[in-house]
């Protein structure tokens, strides 16, 4: 009935515009499920024209966040088992010919959400599980992978609780909140020593409001006494509601730590980093552990020269292994942008689970449980010192963080020695 | 009424028994340890306040003419800030320069949703309204997402941390100021934010579309016996509230990176303020906006460990208790 004004349009043109232009930027092309159309001429391998009669499918589940404000992560978890998956069909599949379906879930980045999905997918005949970026999803989704007895492969969770259950079905690759935790301490330790600096005093400012801050400060905390550091002040913070952090960094900085450390997300990282080169915090390090934000190239993109020197100790793929630099590029090609850390480890997820169903001689989830228990897995891209092998309780027992530092503008591994890109550096940003 | 006030006195006795027990020397030694975060938690909060004034400002006068809550509200941000973003990224354009632009089309965009989304619902129960601007906040976030991708961006301002010359003054930023920080990105958030709500409180005190604006408010039947076209107003009107969103959107981009969430972190405290300020009412907006700004940076220092929204609830309550009506409590 009424007529649309001139300026309706123009809004419409404003809009259009507006997604446009974000359009622009290099989209991620999905692929599809399953051996669909290669992107380029990969070796076809031993795959000559399949029987039309062949096995069914085996199926797959993964369970990521697709939406919401961990899709970034999630999307490129589940983009990253689509390649596995395209390659290992590529490859002629397992079991003498029998080639992989993904299902693809959304947990939406909730624990109820996900859950359900589980169920889903395990009715739909889903033989393994990959799960879940968050811990507190995880842990819904393990209980329902033990109930139904469906061996669940965890790429990224880091709360040591969901495998404190006794369940017989799950299975760990990164490494726990314990082992972040310890290791970041450790880590921390060998690195001042290295670099002949006195550390004694910390102050640590932690995502408060999920399982995996705390637990991860948790473990560092009591792992501090032991390596001679004092945590003068433990300050948590809300890492999904914050919009200045200011006031809790001045605080920090009337204790003068040595080094300020930071467990959180990538928003709440950069917002420290900007705010503690705002009040000019004065400390030697700043030093991540299991941080969401110090070891990522986009931290580089979008905090420039500040974001030199930020240490980070956390999981990571090999970067002193050429095998890992080729898997990363060809995902950077196939989704045009870098894989992260998280989607290295679904990638990596995937093909422990088909060198376990290939041991097994078998698709039965029963028979592929039993196969990932007695996993011996070398052939890995994760900077581990040893092969993927699982313990009683289902954790990876090699795994362990490496210490990654920003220098000149690249995130480079600088501990262990044995796994370091480039010697580390004592330095701040904004003192430089 | 009177075992509230009662319920209030015996409270402020409760702290001041509790004060004695601490014992006043160690209340005054914990102020002297602490005098420079308490000066930085005030300057932060009224900085920061200064711009949850602005975007509680745009709802607060969505709320008072079109008697909708705008769920949507902290989704329009996202898409301000998305704008800023992408004006910054592909033309340079200065996000301070960018705040009329963004404002302007957030304008158009608000008229827009208000006129296909809004309007055509007027009649239905406000339940059915407010699932509405759920609804479109959901669609928004999620386009967003497609658009965007869930990364966050974030920009940096080249000359954040240049000198700047008044006259014959000149200023190194950031301002260190008695111990405290001021960044010019959140100073100069704080003073447009400022100038905005001053503009539009001139606007509807003393223009013709003001006073029809208010009119409308005030009573939707004897504005139109008086000849006001209300369906203008009430689109008029939502654009404004929108563009205070985009102008907000502006000026938070340089010390905020955006995801197509990030509009939530401001819904929530919007809402706060609109309440405590009194609903509807513009110079509440903003005096709410500095007074939970406050509240959440010193709520930090009083209860470390806690996150910035204990306090803000605190406040929250305690005014839904003892001031329903919000502090300046009349339409506008």
């Amino acid at each position: 009935m009424s007529q649309r004004p001139v300026w309706a349009w123009l809004a419409v043109l404003v809009l259009a515009v507006l997604v446009l232009s974000a359009c622009a930027a290099p989209a991620a092309p999905q692929a599809e499920t399953g051996g669909g159309a290669a992107p380029e001429e990969v070796a076809p391998a031993e795959a000559p024209g399949p029987e039309e009669a062949q096995a069914e499918p085996i199926r797959i589940g993964g369970i990521h966040p697709l939406t919401g404000g961990l899709a970034a992560d999630g999307i490129q978890m589940d983009n990253a088992i689509r390649m596995a998956i395209q390659e290992l069909n590529e490859a002629g599949g397992v079991l003498g010919g029998r080639t992989f379906e993904y299902l693809s879930a959304d947990s939406t980045g909730s624990a109820e959400v996900g859950q359900t999905e589980a169920e889903r997918l395990v009715n739909q005949g889903a033989v393994a599980l990959i799960c879940c970026f968050q811990s507190s999803v995880t842990s819904n989704v393990a209980a329902i992978a033990e109930r139904s007895s469906v061996p669940l492969v965890i790429d990224v969770a880091v709360a040591d609780a969901i495998l404190q259950q006794g369940y017989r079905y799950v299975f760990r690759l990164q490494p726990n909140a314990t082992a972040m935790g310890v290791y970041g301490a450790q880590y921390l330790r060998e690195l001042a020593d290295a670099l002949g600096a006195t550390v004694q005093t910390a102050a640590y400012m932690y995502d408060g409001t999920t399982g995996y801050g705390d637990s991860v400060r948790a473990a560092f905390a009591r792992k501090a006494p032991e390596v001679g550091i004092e945590l003068v002040a433990e300050v948590g913070y809300d890492p999904f509601g914050v919009a200045d952090l200011t006031t809790e960094l001045t605080r920090i900085d009337q204790l003068a730590p040595d080094v300020l450390l930071v467990t959180g997300y990538y928003n709440d990282g950069l917002l420290i980093a900007r705010n503690a080169e705002d009040v000019d915090l004065d400390v030697k390090l700043v030093y991540g552990v299991a941080q969401g934000t110090y070891d990522q190239p986009q931290f580089v993109e979008d905090a420039g020269d500040l974001a030199e020197c930020f240490l980070d100790s956390n999981y990571h793929w090999d970067a002193s292994n050429p095998k890992a630099l080729a898997v990363r590029e060809k995902f950077q090609q196939q989704y045009g942008e870098p894989m992260r850390t998280s989607a290295v480890l679904a990638y990596q997820a995937m093909y422990i689970i088909a060198d376990a169903i290939q041991r097994a001689g078998s698709a039965e989830p029963t028979a592929i449980r039993d196969a990932l228990a007695t996993t011996d897995y070398a052939d890995h891209i994760l900077p581990y010192p040893g092969p993927i092998q699982f313990d009683e309780a289902g954790e990876n027992i090699n795994a362990r963080p490496v210490v990654m530092q920003v220098q000149d503008g690249r995130v480079v591994q600088v501990w262990p020695p044995a796994v370091a890109e480039a010697e580390p550096r004592m330095c701040v940003s904004w003192k430089q | 009424m009177d075992r509230r006030l009662l319920g209030l006195f015996g409270g402020l006795a409760l702290l001041a028994l509790v004060g004695l027990g601490v014992g006043p020397t160690r209340i005054e030694a914990w102020f002297a340890a602490n005098s420079v975060v308490l000066r930085q938690a005030m300057v932060t909060g009224l900085l920061i306040g200064g711009v949850y004034g602005l975007v509680a400002m745009g709802l607060t006068l969505i709320f008072g003419v079109l008697d909708i809550i705008n769920f949507a509200h902290g989704a329009l941000l996202t898409v301000g800030m998305y704008l800023t973003f992408l004006l910054y990224d592909r033309f340079g354009v200065d996000p301070y320069l960018a705040v009329p632009l963004v404002g302007a089309a957030l304008f158009l965009f608000g008229g827009l949703v208000q006129r296909l989304i809004i309007h055509p619902a007027r009649n239905a129960p406000p339940h059915n309204q407010l699932l509405l601007t759920l609804g479109l906040a959901l669609f928004i976030e999620n386009a967003l997402l497609v658009a965007f991708t869930a990364t966050p961006r974030a920009i940096r301002l080249p000359y954040e941390r240049d000198p700047i010359g008044i006259g014959p003054l000149v200023v190194d930023f950031p301002l260190r100021i008695w111990g405290t920080t001021i960044t010019l990105p959140k100073l100069a958030a704080f003073v447009f934010a400022l100038l905005l709500t001053g503009a539009l409180s001139l606007l509807l005190q003393h223009t013709d579309l003001g006073k029809a604006i208010r009119a409308t408010a005030q009573d939707r039947v004897g504005a139109r016996l008086v000849g006001v076209d209300i369906h203008r107003i009430h689109l008029v009107t939502f654009g404004l509230g929108t563009a205070c969103v985009g102008a907000a959107a502006a000026l938070v981009l340089p010390f905020l990176s955006v995801d197509p969430q990030v509009g939530n972190t401001f819904n929530i405290t919007a809402f706060v303020i609109v309440v405590l300020g009194g609903m509807g009412s513009i110079p509440g907006a903003l005096l709410g906006g500095l007074l939970i700004g406050l509240t959440q940076e010193l709520s930090v220092v009083f209860a470390p460990g806690s996150t910035k929204l204990l306090g803000v609830f605190l406040v929250f309550i305690l005014a839904l208790l003892f001031r329903p009506q919000g502090l300046l409590g009349r339409r506008l």
